[in-house]
């Protein structure tokens, strides 16, 4: 027998995993105002609690160089950053199906390494790559999961069917899921990963390949579903303007560090609203000139060929120092104003993209 | 957290283990069985076999030893070659699963890592054994003569049981580590009939050139053959005899089962663990 599988026979008892998973809570019963409607807790338990996790692996590849963070109860949270920052790495720690060279990670009360089966208990887990068994249908799908995370039937067909309703599928449920469309199977997937009343749900990328509308549509679905059940959402996306709108804190991870954690406005409040974009021919010989026109502080952040300068100084006006720019000489292929974005301030926090491309 | 006591930690161990393997077993029982050309492909060989193939080598090689009813001695062969085939090719649903199927969301579920392994093999099992009654049943009604005494369907079961999971496990240890369809497929008659040929299946070890009669040693098919027969044609085949050389027919019989036995176990132990070592960074 080896020792995962030992580690595994040491865990929780079935009564408690089902307590803890939330199977045996009442829907609605976290973190809930008057109105009926799920918030996040600023002063609530930390439900995921990362510390100085690190891994490398086989081959020496260091994905993770000690991350640490807390998620409290009711919140979304977001891990940003480009492909191989670390971001499904730690979702595979946290969700056990990756195990850390060291640290600790707790996931509703639970070591990931020492109880993973309560972990996996208590969580929904919506993954990169769609997920579903092909040769059911998407009904079949659903009671596949109810069954593994051992959900009462009576309370199964209820909830099947009020996530069905949810996420728009009641009509096609009989159906076999080869037949449903992109947005369809990840609409299903998160339906699935709810369906146990999970502490805390992870999305791994949950919009990626997908296009703009259906995007938009599931993250219509994840703020729906958090207002409606309460539920903790720890997400990664490289999609950063999708993060800003329905995530309540973000940590920006680079090369398997954290390098800030904060809400989405306290990250573009250190910018400024407003942003002068500039596409050049030579980011390079343009700098300098820019830097000589004195601009209060605001550091030009350069991807390719487009310099951007926020305007963190709240006195400069944007149309001021697109007059000053023109009448400096810098001859510039496109220049405009935009709203500062959390792709700013990755660029300011990392000095590369969120596609992974050098600032220069 | 509260504290319970470890009579009822157990007990919940066991029914988590239990519940999560039936769960897992269920699924894998609805897979083989949701099209119709998939129950077509586990049910045609044994008819096959047993209606045209085995009348057909009787008539070709049955006279080899007048002790020997050689159809009764083929069928029995033929449960010996379908039985590892199923789980040779249940290989492919082990790749399907982990490329492009269910397995990440089996690996999040909460129930035991070896109830994957366990539940895909006693799937295998099931359907064996309804391939072996399809034999034994369609083998009688063409004259096959099987002894049924209670204690020799008891070895025959036990031998067509422990060949099964030997095979599954080394499918499942195969396609994981070669993890494609494509590279899979053309071990499955390598790995699932050279052996058989080998093994006392259409003639006796002993007319084999002596290394390879001891090469047949290592293989579970010449131990469940021998074990088979014994079962099932009382006293007529010298496979026992031929393996270990001994006087006491229940003797052999009991070695060859504890050979199967701890081959069984090995090769379970090896996929559990390179279950856990393919699914777990």
């Amino acid at each position: 027998m080896n020792g995962y599988l030992i580690e595994e026979l040491a865990s929780a008892t079935i009564r408690e995993q089902r307590d803890l998973a939330g199977v045996n809570r009442p829907e609605m019963s976290r973190s809930v105002n008057t109105n009926g409607v799920a918030q996040p807790r600023a002063d609530g338990e930390a439900v995921v609690s990362v510390r100085d996790l690190r891994k490398t692996y086989a081959g020496g590849v260091e994905a993770l160089r000690g991350i640490s963070f807390e998620v409290r109860e009711g919140e979304i949270f977001g891990m940003l950053g480009p492909n191989g920052a670390g971001k499904t790495t730690t979702i595979g720690i946290l969700t056990t199906t990756v195990r850390p060279s060291s640290g600790s990670a707790l996931v509703a009360g639970h070591d990931v390494v020492r109880d993973p089966l309560a972990v996996r208990g208590a969580i929904g887990v919506v993954f990169q790559e769609s997920v579903l068994d092909n040769d059911f249908s998407g009904l079949d799908n659903l009671r596949l999961h109810a069954r593994l995370w051992r959900v009462p039937r009576d309370e199964a067909d209820e909830r099947i069917a009020s996530l069905l309703e949810s996420m728009e599928l009641t009509d096609r449920a009989g159906d076999g899921v080869r037949t449903y469309s992109g947005g369809m199977r990840r609409r299903l997937e998160i339906a699935r990963a709810l369906l146990a009343n999970p502490q805390v749900l992870f999305l791994d990328e949950p919009t990626l390949g997908l296009d703009p509308a259906v995007r938009q549509d599931i993250w219509d679905a994840i703020e729906q579903l958090r207002r409606r059940y309460g539920v903790t959402v720890v997400l990664s996306t490289h999609y950063l303007e999708e993060a800003e709108r329905v995530c309540d804190r973000v940590a920006i991870v680079h090369q398997g560090r954290v390098v800030a954690l904060e809400t989405p406005k306290a990250l573009l409040g250190a910018l400024g609203e407003e942003a002068v974009e500039l596409k050049v021919d030579d980011p390079a010989a343009v700098l300098p000139a820019l830097a000589g026109l004195g601009l209060n502080g605001s550091s030009p952040l350069v991807m390719g060929k487009t310099i951007t300068i926020p305007l963190t100084d709240g006195s400069m006006q944007a149309a001021g120092l697109m007059e000053e720019i023109r009448a400096s000489g810098i001859t510039a292929i496109a220049m405009g104003i935009r709203r500062t974005t959390l792709n700013d301030a990755f660029l300011k926090l990392t000095g590369a993209g969120v596609n992974g491309h050098n600032g220069g | 957290m509260i504290r319970t006591a470890p009579m009822i930690q157990t007990a919940s161990v066991i029914q988590t283990a239990a519940l999560g393997t039936f769960t897992l077993y269920r699924r894998r029982l609805a897979v083989a069985t949701k099209t119709a050309s998939g129950i077509a492909g586990t049910m045609t060989p044994p008819v096959l076999w047993v209606l045209l193939i085995a009348p057909a080598l009787d008539t070709a090689l049955g006279d080899f030893s007048p002790n020997i009813d050689y159809f009764t001695y083929v069928a029995v062969a033929q449960v010996a070659l379908i039985v590892p085939f199923t789980s040779m090719f249940s290989g492919i649903n082990v790749i399907v699963d982990k490329e492009f199927g269910i397995l990440r969301e089996f690996l999040v579920a909460p129930v035991f890592r070896a109830s994957i392994p366990l539940a895909n093999a006693l799937a295998v099992l099931t359907i064996a054994s309804v391939q072996v009654a399809l034999i034994i049943g369609l083998g009688s009604a063409r004259g096959a003569q099987f002894d049924t005494s209670a204690t020799g369907v008891l070895w025959f079961i036990s031998a067509v049981a422990l060949l099964s999971v030997i095979t599954y496990a080394i499918a499942e240890v195969l396609a994981l580590a070669v993890g494609r369809q494509e590279a899979f497929g053309p071990l499955i008659p390598a790995i699932g009939v050279t052996p058989w040929f080998l093994s006392g299946s259409l003639f006796p070890i002993s007319v084999l050139p002596p290394v390879v009669e001891q090469v047949a040693l290592l293989f579970p098919w010449t131990y469940a053959l021998a074990l088979m027969r014994y079962g099932m044609m009382e006293d007529t085949d010298p496979g026992l005899e031929n393996i270990w050389h001994m006087d006491s027919e229940p003797l052999m019989a009991a070695l060859s089962l504890g050979v199967l036995v701890l081959m069984a176990g090995a090769a379970l132990a090896l996929s559990i663990r390179v279950f856990n070592r393919k699914t777990m960074s």
